[in-house]
């Protein structure tokens, strides 16, 4: 886990309270703008790490968002209204991203220094091949009509993509002391990720399989 | 945390009805008009006279709806916001005039023309919700300058602004726009202490709206919505209107043409979706002149397959929703049903089975969309401190990039508000502004989508093309309206940003406007007074003539001819002069005028030197 400290008013400049969140204070309601130190964690005052309690990451940010939304500010100055709406519209990003794990694997990638989607395009030798014979045999299926065949598919891939966000899970909290190496080694399997939501789009928009969702 | 004593009101702001609320620590009430408790429904229909001047609003105007056709404004909510373009084929189908109103010769926007008048869509919304200000103003006997008004969830931006810029003509600052299906839940689920899931669909008479929604710990969090805005109980009226009009086509061989007919069939269109609400069948009978009459049955289930299209319609959306929202049908709780033509018994029954619930219908689902808006006042001013609505965008919001793509930049069904950063450069040496599209849909080409304007980055340093990198902003508030900021990376200073909504009104326009609301109200007001310095002065001029009369004995026969002359002469001239100053001004002057004769009169009667005439004149002096 990483050790940089975050840059917190540590107390309220108005009411000098400690600050449990560095964007709010519990006391005054006192907002403040985002400290250019503060990731997403510290945003929702959540422990950094992959392996978060969902439950508590949701009450967290409902906690929060109670005291920042503009609706609070109704009848306050503008500025402070604004800066809530802007605040606001950072912790839905930070909530929006943390719930997801794919999203969150892939931030914290970022915010260990790894290299981005763009920086490193590469997926696994294998899958390439794979997802060619795969496509095929979709096709295939389509144009025969058979159900059966897509729903198996469908199973497959699913799987498949289970398979890989679990190694992403394994390797997720190791990224901050990970080499250069493995971290693009995370970005690789994360754009396996990709390629596996793009087969399932495309099946589930296939007129034939749509209605075989849950 | 409102200004204190600032009374802030929440509309509901109707295609076909609109209504005002407010919620104190007791609960959200709906604000009644005049004619007792139940009169809380104001009909969004407004009646002009051929000159285009407003006369009247909400029932009484809907009453007239058959009799003048091209004066009686309804629906209004359809065309906020849009260009011509998008609504030309619904304005076909209605009996008023809409036209394309160009001043810039960018824009589009949609204009209702009634007499000599042209009116935007925001201006004939401001005179509703003016009505809706006066009502609550008489309720709390004090002036009204805040509030909270709904919208269909699935109102895009220009929408959204256009029902703000109709809030502010009517001297309203609309301090949030609410998501009608979300204001439901909160008029809902005020009283649940549990935590639940719950799905509102809200089927009105132009829009139709689903969303789910999780209420946790006081927080209502939007999950997923999914509708359409073009999809209602209009859509009911107008299939029995269009196989009436076929079929009498068919009998008589006669097109329909007349507004009042087309309204007629309307209005009979409505009254048998309500009677087929409660009976198996209907009969109507319309007289289509010629002494022809046209008559026909509908049964309950001709109706039933008639409306299918359109219900399957919305459960298609209820589906997506629950799929976006990640839940099975056993995963809601809860099924709420908002709008009036949630009433047709198909719609309910359609619904409880996609569902697998019972639809909960303890609200009036015309009332309750008010009555959230009420709620959501309250939270504002800081009433109701323990509910927070955490809502979503309904559209993906983008920008059009090179080869007329739509390049996504906020997905729809995120939470607001929200935020999404660009970097643009030039592709020109020297260019020193750049041109976005901004775009909101779920298409994939620009075109398929609906531009909300051209923003234009100006005011960049002269550079060598793909050197500047200005950092542009969307943002897309609580109120699910997007502001647009942008900065050079370099400088760091704010570069400026030009809008030209597409189907929208200027700052400027919206001013204009509000003083123009104004300075109507002010000559409506100056009209009245007219008509109260005339009657004046009739009772006047009566008093004198009866004098005249009464005691004609005290004056010479010059006088009484002078006088009666002179009567008659201020009698047309009070008809042909519209200014009330003036007539005052020429009333008192002949008051003075005639004083010496009324004391004359009154030493007369006071002498006792006429017979009295007792009853007639209770002004005369009395005889003693
Ligand atoms: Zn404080």
């Amino acid at each position: 886990m990483s050790e940089r400290a975050i840059s917190l008013p540590v107390k309220c400049l108005s009411c000098h309270e400690e600050l449990s969140t560095p964007i709010v204070c519990d006391g005054c309601h006192t907002l403040y703008p985002v400290p250019q130190s503060a990731d997403f964690f510290d945003l929702l005052s959540i422990g950094r790490t992959f392996h978060l309690d969902e439950g508590l990451l949701a009450r967290a940010y409902r906690s929060i968002a109670r005291q920042i939304h503009p609706d609070r500010f109704g009848g306050d100055s503008i500025e402070a209204g604004n800066l809530s709406t802007r605040l606001s519209a950072q912790v839905n990003q930070a909530f929006a991203t943390l719930r997801d794990p794919v999203k969150r694997a892939a931030y914290i990638l970022e915010i260990a220094g790894g290299p981005s989607a763009a920086e490193v395009r590469e997926v696994p030798g294998a899958l390439l091949g794979e997802v060619m014979m795969l496509r095929e045999e979709i096709e295939q299926a389509q144009a025969k009509g058979d159900d059966a065949a897509i729903a198996r598919h469908r199973g497959a891939i699913a799987k498949r993509r289970d398979e890989t966000l679990e190694e992403i899970a394994g390797r997720a909290d190791g990224l901050w002391e990970a080499s250069d190496e493995d971290k693009k080694g995370f970005r690789v399997l994360l754009n396996s990720i990709k390629y596996f939501d793009n087969l399932l789009t495309e099946l589930a928009v296939n007129p034939l399989a749509a209605n075989q969702d849950h | 945390m409102g200004e204190k004593n600032d009374i802030i009101i929440g509309i509901d702001l109707g295609t076909t009805n609109s209504l005002v609320a407010f919620a104190d620590e007791a609960g959200p009430h709906l604000i009644a008009g005049e004619n007792g408790p139940d009169d809380v429904i104001v009909p969004s229909v407004l009646g002009f006279d051929e000159a285009g001047v407003l006369k009247t609003i909400g029932v009484e105007a809907r009453e007239h709806a058959v009799e003048q056709p091209t004066t009686t404004i309804h629906s209004v909510k359809r065309l906020m916001g849009r260009g011509f373009a998008d609504v030309a084929q619904e304005a076909a189908a209605l009996p008023y005039r809409v036209e394309r109103r160009d001043e810039s010769g960018e824009r589009d926007i949609a204009s209702i023309i009634v007499g000599e008048r042209s009116f935007t869509p925001p201006e004939l919304s401001a005179l509703i919700l003016r009505d809706l200000k006066q009502r609550a103003e008489t309720h709390f006997g004090r002036s009204i300058t805040k509030t909270v008004i709904t919208v269909p969830a699935q109102f895009d931006d220009a929408q959204r602004q256009a029902t703000r810029d109709a809030g502010q003509i009517a001297g309203l600052e609309v301090v949030r726009i609410v998501n009608e299906p979300t204001a439901a839940a909160l008029a809902y689920g005020l009283d649940r202490k549990e935590d639940a899931t719950i799905a509102v669909y809200d089927l009105g008479g132009g829009t139709f709206d689903i969303s789910i929604l999780r209420l946790e710990d006081g927080v209502f969090e939007v999950l997923a919505t999914n509708g359409d805005t073009h999809l209602g109980g209009d859509d009911f009226d107008n299939a029995l209107i269009s196989l009436f009009a076929s079929e009498i086509r068919d009998q008589f061989g006669i097109e329909i043409t007349s507004p009042t007919i087309k309204q007629q069939l309307r209005t009979l269109s409505e009254n048998i979706k309500k009677r087929l609400s409660d009976d198996d069948e209907a009969q109507i009978q319309i007289a289509i002149g010629n002494d022809k009459v046209y008559e026909k049955t509908i049964t309950r289930d001709d109706f039933e397959k008639m409306i299918d299209p359109f219900v399957a319609r919305t459960l298609d959306a209820c589906s997506r929703a629950m799929k976006t929202a990640g839940l099975t049908q056993s995963e809601i709780n809860q099924v709420v049903l908002v709008g009036g033509s949630t009433r047709v018994p198909y719609v309910r029954r359609r619904v409880g089975e996609v569902f697998d619930t019972k639809p909960y219908t303890a609200l009036n689902p015309e009332h309750v969309v008010a009555m959230g808006a009420g709620v959501q006042a309250a939270i504002l001013s800081g009433i109701e401190r323990d509910v927070l609505l955490l809502d979503v965008t309904p559209l993906s919001l983008g920008i059009e990039t090179l080869g007329g793509a739509m390049g996504k930049l906020i997905p729809a069904n995120v939470k607001i508000p929200c935020q999404a950063s660009e970097t643009f450069t030039t592709f020109k040496d020297g260019q020193t502004n750049i041109k976005i599209n901004v775009l909101q849909g779920e298409r994939e080409l620009a075109d398929d989508c609906r531009s909300l304007g051209v923003f234009e980055l100006g005011g960049i340093p002269p550079m060598p093309a793909g050197l500047p990198k200005i950092d542009v902003t969307f943002l897309i508030d609580q109120n699910g309206i997007l502001s647009v900021s942008a900065k050079e990376q370099r400088s760091g200073k704010a570069a400026s940003i030009q809008i030209i909504p597409s189907h929208g009104l200027t700052r400027d326009e919206v001013k204009r406007m509000e003083q123009e609301a104004i300075t109507h109200a002010r000559e409506d007001m100056a009209a009245h007074h007219l008509i109260d310095v005339r009657t004046t002065l009739e009772f006047d001029l009566n008093k004198v003539e009866g004098m005249l009369d009464r005691y004609e004995t005290q004056f010479t026969v010059n006088e009484t001819t002078d006088f009666s002359k002179r009567i008659s002469e201020l009698r047309s001239f009070a008809r042909s002069c519209d200014d009330a100053t003036t007539i005052n001004e020429r009333r008192e002057a002949f008051n003075q005028s005639t004083l010496p004769l009324a004391e004359r009169a009154m030493t007369a009667a006071l002498s006792g030197s006429i017979a009295s005439t007792d009853g007639d004149d209770d002004r005369a002096p009395e005889k003693h």
